[in-house]
């Protein structure tokens, strides 16, 4: 299948908003997991979270617009001007039934659902904001971005839990790569610091609870893991044809250049520990690639930082690269602000794309003492690497593999 | 303060537009690009502002702030 360019990138998220500011902190090893102090947390066992309370400085959106939508839209409008600004991109210029958006979200938009129910019940029907109706669906920021933008091209919002963003991208590019449309607009944005969503994530099970020490909570494959953290934010891309970005002189960032997705077929919440599903996904997206397992420079691991989730995605990368494993740098960026679940996968392919651009390796938080020895960790500090193709693991509750190539232009 | 002054006040306040944008003898589509559903929004917060009773089909998109003015104003003389 056809290679397709990513011209623009456009990131919100605690680490920073927009990319400089972003490749920066990532690079310099930081972290930016902290207390939750949006609301009173205190009575939840997991408490900590990556949160962006700066939205507004980088925000172009009207307070008009604002009342209407949660926040997850809103980080998906910021993240689109940010990342068609980055591609040098006036959309006014494009033909609109030709620009797609294909975004992937987990859990919808629930600062203002749960806001919006707190009324029904307390004032009745006529307390509920009419805009509840359209605010909190997984798929209201697709469709605010295509209403700003006045986008008007075959466009799709995947949920498939923590997968969904890498999912959307690896369907934009089989798109983009059919020519039904001249650009896509691809990623993800997550939203879950308020008060349900975060009841919900903790429900779950395997949140870290080490309150105490937030910068230290979210350890992937250390001994001492304690389970994930969350995280908000959105990372859009502008994706088009080789062709169409060499024809108009666009800076070519990176290629996707392979997709391959299974599904474990388990259980409802863990995923198998064999692995062997999350290999067939990795050769899935490698033959996709073309790419021999040995030409990859770089692996981005999903390091969901619990046993089962961290062995088996061990399990199937050594099912995948044998003995050249040791050879690949790896790492788990997201433990420096937090895993954005539906928007996890963007953050890390965006990631990829810059440790590429600047053959810099970003680090692994917290992996002090790694429980199993099988991977070459990048831990604490960055590590300079030439890397000129990237594999990027996403995985969803319940076993659901999502993995995607990248390579330098 | 009057009904009219008011009636500007509360839209400008809930679709966060700013009261000169209001116009006296333009529909409320062609002065701030009103939608449909804030003008659901809108009929509820009249409502509540001048404690009345509004049919969604007496306010709409088409109607200027001198309509709604003259639609408010009869009820609050009962």
């Amino acid at each position: 299948m056809q290679k397709i360019a990513i011209t623009g990138i456009g990131v919100v998220s605690p680490s920073g908003i927009g990319k400089r500011q972003f490749w920066a902190n990532i690079k310099s090893g930081r972290s930016f997991i902290k207390e939750i102090t949006r609301f009173d947390a205190s009575l939840y066992p997991s408490r900590i979270a990556g949160q962006i309370d700066d939205l507004e400085k980088y925000s172009h959106i009207s307070e008009r617009l604002l009342k209407k939508i949660d926040a997850f839209s809103h980080m998906a409008l910021v993240a689109a001007e940010m990342a068609l600004q980055d591609a040098g991109i006036d959309i006014k210029n494009e033909d609109p039934n030709l620009v797609g958006i294909f975004l992937g979200n987990a859990i919808g938009g629930w600062l203002y659902a749960e806001t919006e129910l707190r009324d029904l019940y307390l004032e009745g029907r006529e307390g509920v904001s009419p805009y509840m109706a359209s605010a909190w669906f997984p798929a209201a920021p697709q469709g605010q971005v295509s209403i700003y933008y006045g986008i008007k091209g075959f466009s799709k919002t995947v949920v498939s839990d923590r997968a969904s963003s890498s999912m959307a991208l690896g369907y934009a590019r089989k798109v983009l790569a059919k020519n039904k449309l001249n650009m896509i607009l691809g990623g993800g944005m997550e939203a879950p610091v308020s008060p349900y969503a975060l009841l919900c994530c903790n429900t779950y099970g395997t949140l870290s609870k080490n309150n105490k020490d937030p910068q230290a909570a979210y350890r992937p494959f250390d001994q001492n893991r304690s389970g994930f953290v969350i995280g908000e934010g959105a990372g859009i891309v502008v994706m088009e044809s080789i062709k169409r970005a060499q024809g108009r002189g666009a800076n070519i960032l990176g290629l996707i250049s392979g997709y391959g997705t299974t599904c474990d077929g388990v259980d409802r919440i863990n995923c198998a520990g064999d692995g062997k599903e999350l290999a067939r996904a990795v050769k899935l997206a490698l033959d996709d690639a073309k790419a021999a397992p040995e030409e990859i420079g770089y692996i981005s691991l999903d390091g969901l930082a619990v046993e089962l989730w961290d062995n088996s995605e061990i399990k199937a990368l050594e099912l995948v690269f044998g003995n050249n494993l040791k050879q690949i740098p790896v790492s788990c960026p997201k433990s420096m602000f937090g895993n954005l679940l539906g928007a996890s996968g963007a953050l890390d392919m965006i990631i990829a794309l810059l440790a590429m651009e600047h053959n810099l390796v970003p680090p692994t938080l917290n992996l002090d003492k790694p429980a199993q020895n099988s991977l070459n960790y990048v831990a604490r500090e960055a590590q300079e690497h030439k890397i000129n193709k990237a594999l990027i693991i996403s995985r969803g509750r319940g076993g659901i593999n999502s993995v995607l190539v990248v390579e330098k232009a | 303060m009057d009904t009219k002054s008011k009636v500007k006040d509360v839209l400008a306040n809930l679709l966060k537009v700013k009261n000169e944008e209001l116009k006296d003898e333009v529909t409320l589509i062609n002065s701030i690009g009103v939608d449909s559903t804030e003008m659901v929004e809108s009929v509820i917060a009249l409502e509540k502002a001048f404690g009345v009773k509004l049919s969604p089909k007496e306010i709409t998109k088409n109607s200027t702030i001198n309509d709604i003015v003259n639609n408010i104003e009869p009820k609050l003389a009962k």
